[in-house]
């Protein structure tokens, strides 16, 4: 379940990031922060299992309370811990990069930081066994448990019941945060080399090559960069064969078969798909269960699964495109 | 003999810390270019040199003892004060270098001037620094100003005699070694052999002469074909004391590698690596940044290595390359608040560590201007602070401890109230007395043994 959440949030917070690059055009760096306030939002709120009232403060108050939040909480889920220095990597190195001239020594240490995160990352999804069930049954049972129980204090202990549900939900759910891993995987090594690369340009007098991540639809770009950039694909193909045809044009049956859009008809996602500057505190639809105040706080992170889904199934290049926006020059 | 330590309990702490003098303006008046950047006392401890940001050398001369001032004695007095490096612009590469000096290596004495090293980023000099106390005066051409006499008043030969004047210390730049690193220095260290010295950047590290400005050998590359297959720097480099084909270097995974330069003339490949294994239950996020290792410094025996990394101090045996001898922790308290730390960069803190002159005491600092010290032969250990508030002159440092939850006493501080910008990343003890000198921002501190100034 764990997995779940950190997948329901890290869809989440790639789609708002998708849409709020759609819409307003911003830079990387405000991505970043964006990204982190939510975080920060889920962190606290996750600590204190009521809602709070998003605020618009620093973006150092937000990255403090982040990593306090790390700090303190035990509760936290490794998953989430580890997006959040993922997160707080990215944003140093980002920040590093808009330097004259950059501190080696960090660089090198922080870019080993995202590595180790990458490598962990990868065998875990590696691990992960993947089951193709046609047709999973106790779907709207699982669902449902899902959403009454939303993504709060109380999950674990109603997950053991529904354990082996849960087992198929899992699996539907980590092929689309792998997939979005594996996504970010690539652009990431190519972010680390292009900021090594940057470093080197002391000795180089020839300006640096950015390693610009560009996804399958996109042909143009630098031929050595492109076909490194090629090259790591067709490893994590090989490796994880089963992930790779996530894509519009031949998406896995399963994803058919479950007809998730079915599931999540009833949800209103209104909300979700409105101005992204409200913060969701209440849910547009009255839930009826005694865990009513989780539930409050994370709405959008239930409608989010299924228009999320959806988004994964045609929004992947725009995914890229953010990718390319938080990596690119 | 103070009673202290006749009779003191076996256990104690025989050293009672005082603060002897304090230099500096006060705190809220500091600005950048003060911040003092290293410290180092010269071989016989009679001259101790700061460097700061603003690429000033300040060098202390130690007022020898006289029956007449007995409360003077061992004062720091300021012998010297120069502008070593100026900011410099590269303009091929668009760069500012900063004048900030990294680091001052005294040379042994070997006349009656004394020599030092100092570095910035990219130039290393060689400064001498000589006295001068008389003057020739009585020249028949020149009068008292240095004027032309008219010749006419001139009517008889003499020789111009020495007078005694008042000392005024000259120092003077005999070399500028530049061009030499692409990379930002880290650390110099001046070999056994009095003659060369080496200077070590982020991927390199190149020996010098100390009379040849215009070459210079590169011993060390750590750097890849690609630099996208970066993942380790050199952090620190020092020679041995005593055999002068030995040096060592530490890296930014938390290795040691001894190499001898007998063997080839590019010691990529080490002598001996020194690496201890990973602790599995404190594996983090960030292990890897908290393992770099910000300092290494022999024994003054050269049996053995002293390294700082972020948490924890470690002494190792030349001898043996698996594991540190010794490991003391200096904040394990800061475990659980690394990403904290992380976050506003103070993970990347670089701390030196000192020995003190018969090896058996061992220094570094910490944050809220603590500074630590381990007695390797009783295995205590004490947290002393380095402010104006808490140190009178003369009067004994009281220990400080952070506490961590808890039981708490009176003057506890606790984890959360420590000051992270207040920290103490530069120390020097005395070659052989009980002297420490501390930098905390832009103020030095020099304690002594309270014993050490009774004896006086």
């Amino acid at each position: 379940m764990q997995n779940l959440e950190s997948s329901c949030l890290g869809s989440f917070l790639f789609s708002k990031v998708n849409r709020y690059c759609k819409e307003n055009g911003l830079r990387a760096v405000q991505l970043i922060r964006t990204s982190c306030e939510e975080l920060r939002s889920y962190c606290v709120t996750f600590m204190l299992g009521r809602g709070l009232k998003r605020k618009l403060s620093d973006y150092e108050e937000n990255m403090a309370g982040l990593s306090s939040a790390f700090d303190s909480s035990r509760n936290l889920p490794y998953p989430l811990k580890r997006q959040l220095v993922l997160n707080m990597c990215l944003t140093k190195l980002q920040t590093y990069k808009m330097l004259v001239e950059p501190n080696l020594h960090r660089s090198v240490l922080i870019a080993n930081t995202v590595r180790q995160i990458q490598e962990e990352m990868r065998q875990e999804s590696n691990q992960q066994p993947i089951n193709v069930c046609p047709g999973i049954t106790p779907s709207t049972q699982s669902y449902t448990g899902m959403e009454s129980s939303g993504i709060s204090l109380q999950l674990p202990s109603g997950i053991s019941q529904q354990e082996s549900n849960c087992c198929d939900l899992r699996s539907v759910e980590d092929p689309i945060e792998n997939s979005l891993l594996i996504v970010s995987d690539d652009d990431m090594s190519s972010a680390i080399s292009s900021i090594l690369k940057d470093l080197d340009f002391v000795e180089d007098i020839s300006p640096p090559t950015c390693l610009v991540p560009t996804g399958d639809d996109q042909p143009k770009f630098p031929e050595n960069t492109g076909l490194k950039l090629e090259d790591d694909r067709q490893d994590l193909k090989g490796a994880e064969c089963v992930f790779g045809s996530f894509e519009i044009s031949n998406s896995t049956s399963y994803l058919k078969d479950l007809a998730i859009d079915d599931i999540f008809e009833d949800i209103d996602t209104s909300m979700y798909d409105s101005d992204f500057c409200c913060p969701p505190l209440m849910p547009p639809r009255p839930p009826s269960l005694a865990t009513e105040e989780p539930l409050k706080t994370f709405p959008s992170c239930n409608s989010s699964s299924a228009s999320n889904i959806q988004l994964c199934r045609t929004d992947l290049s725009e995914l890229d495109h953010i990718m390319e926006i938080l990596v690119g020059s | 003999m103070s009673h202290k330590q006749v009779g003191a309990p076996p256990g104690e702490s025989a050293v009672d810390w005082c603060l002897y003098q304090l230099n500096g303006a006060a705190e809220f008046e500091v600005s950048e270019a003060d911040i003092i950047s290293t410290v180092e006392f010269n071989h016989t401890g009679e001259l101790l040199a700061t460097g700061d940001k603003g690429g000033r050398v300040v060098i202390f001369q130690r007022e020898p003892e006289s029956k007449n001032e007995p409360y003077n004695q061992g004062e720091y007095n300021v012998y010297s004060t120069f502008q070593s490096h100026e900011p410099e612009f590269d303009y091929l590469k668009s760069l500012e270098i900063e004048e900030k000096i990294n680091k001052i290596k005294w040379l042994p004495q070997q006349n009656a001037a004394h020599s030092l090293l100092s570095t910035n980023d990219k130039t290393i000099k060689l400064w001498k620094i000589t006295e001068r106390d008389k003057r020739p005066e009585g020249y028949n051409l020149k009068d008292e100003e240095g004027k032309l006499k008219d010749l006419s008043t001139v009517t008889s030969l003499q020789v111009p005699v020495l007078k005694p004047m008042d000392l005024m210390v000259e120092v003077t730049p005999r070399r500028i070694f530049a061009n030499g690193h692409t990379y930002h220095v880290n650390s110099i260290s001046v070999n056994s052999d009095c003659e060369t010295y080496m200077s070590a950047d982020d991927l390199r590290i190149n020996l010098w002469h100390l009379a040849i400005t215009d070459r210079s050998f590169n011993i060390v590359d750590i750097k890849p074909a690609n630099m996208e297959d970066l993942t380790e720097v050199i952090t620190a480099s020092e020679f041995h004391p005593h055999h002068c084909n030995l040096f060592v270097y530490s890296s930014s995974k938390g290795s040691l590698r001894l190499c001898d330069m007998r063997a080839s003339a590019l010691c990529d490949k080490h002598s001996k690596l020194y690496e201890e294994p990973e602790d599995p239950s404190n594996r983090s996020f960030f292990s890897e940044i908290i393992s770099s290792v910000s300092d290494v410094k022999f024994s003054h025996s050269g049996r053995y290595m002293l390294t700082r990394d972020y948490l924890t101090v470690k002494v190792w045996d030349l001898n043996m390359e698996t594991k540190p001898v010794e490991t003391y922790q200096v904040h394990d308290y800061l475990r659980s608040k690394l990403c904290s730390l992380y976050e506003n960069d103070c993970i990347f803190d670089k701390f030196e560590c000192a020995w003190n002159g018969s090896d058996s005491v061992i220094m570094t600092g910490a944050y809220n201007n603590f500074f630590r010290m381990f007695d390797r032969n009783t295995k205590r250990d004490v947290t002393l602070e380095a402010s104006r508030e808490s140190s009178k002159p003369r009067a004994i440092l009281k220990p400080r401890r952070v506490c961590v939850g808890g039981k708490r006493r009176k003057d506890d501080i606790s984890v959360d109230s420590l000051d992270f910008t207040k920290k103490i990343l530069h120390t020097a003890w005395h070659p052989t007395e009980n002297i420490i000198a501390i930098a905390a921002t832009n103020n030095l501190y020099i304690f002594q043994d309270k014993v050490n100034s009774e004896m006086h």
